[in-house]
């Protein structure tokens, strides 16, 4: 995401500036890309004009946005990392906006006591985040792929079975990939 | 003295195009696609296929004498996806680490002002 300025939710924003400012202090001083933002409106814009490697406004974007959407500043710092990106899908584009639908989908998602959403991240290696209207993911580029089509298939109606299968079946993917070519 | 150029990046997630323009946008130096450079379609958009069209571009463009660029990042915008795919973020990388300075980075997805109905129909998008 290449927004020059995005929206973090109210209640995300103490997250993304951390105790006494060390996540953004911390990813201010990894990348050299500094961060604003208005804690009253929940506006981020960020600068780059003293970054080292100017690209990486992308991926301080990418975590702005990936913290706003409820992942820890600890998960959220990977996609700072090359070949790790974020991957955020409305939940909305699927069922519309009935209240009632958006949870049950939430629910499918998540599964009895996080058991769905442990398996998608054990299973692919990416990570998974539950928020509002939204599913993020976070992973690199065969793990986020997978981890997409297992969520359509939920998101459109699959049995939770077929898409643990689906998902054990694509683990050699995953393995062979992570070997590096 | 820099000469700068600017480089046209659109990063859907099927595909990336760099296309670099002297800096008026209205003439083309060179492009590069993902398709140019690998083989299977599937990997058109990946960050490694961007990586090496951003080589590809950077080279023709030091040949030419760009030294500087500005970047424009698109994804297909509209109705569709507003934020780029994962191209783009290695498409930039590709272009600095094959020596060209950055400038500005700007996104230039087109958004509309309410424009038409998303395609998928009223029951979303199944599969």
């Amino acid at each position: 995401m290449t927004r020059q300025s995005v929206k973090v939710p109210k209640e995300r924003i103490g997250v993304l500036i951390g105790r006494k400012g060390e996540v953004k202090a911390k990813v201010e001083k990894q990348t050299g890309v500094m961060i604003f933002v208005d804690s009253e409106e929940g506006d981020v814009t960020v600068d780059y004009s003293k970054a080292e490697d100017p690209s990486a406004v992308l991926s301080v974007m990418d975590f702005v946005v990936a913290v706003g959407r409820g992942f820890s500043p600890e998960k959220a710092m990977i996609v700072l990392e090359d070949d790790w990106f974020l991957e955020v899908i409305d939940i909305r584009d699927y069922v519309g906006k009935r209240p009632a639908h958006i949870a049950r989908m939430r629910a499918r998602v998540i599964g009895t006591k996080g058991k769905t959403r442990r398996l998608f991240e054990e299973l692919t290696g990416a990570y998974m985040s539950v928020y509002g209207n939204t599913v993020s993911l976070i992973g690199d580029i065969v793990q986020l792929d997978i981890a997409r089509r297992a969520l359509d298939m939920l998101l459109t109606g699959s049995e939770h079975s077929a898409v643990y299968r689906f998902l054990e079946s694509k683990r050699t993917e995953i393995k062979v990939d992570g070997m590096g070519f | 003295m820099a000469k700068w150029g600017i480089a046209h990046i659109y990063a859907s997630y099927n595909n990336i195009v760099i296309t670099l323009t002297d800096i008026t946008g209205a003439e083309t130096i060179t492009k590069a696609t993902g398709g140019m450079v690998v083989k299977q379609a599937k990997d058109e958009a990946s960050p490694y296929a961007a990586m090496r069209a951003a080589e590809k571009v950077a080279e023709i463009a030091k040949e030419k004498g760009v030294d500087s660029i500005h970047v424009r990042v698109r994804a297909p915008g509209g109705n569709k996806s507003i934020s780029p795919g994962p191209g783009a973020q290695a498409a930039i990388r590709g272009l600095a680490r094959a020596g060209l300075r950055i400038g500005r980075i700007e996104d230039v997805t087109p958004v509309p002002h309410d424009g038409t109905k998303k395609k998928g129909g009223r029951r979303g998008r199944r599969v």
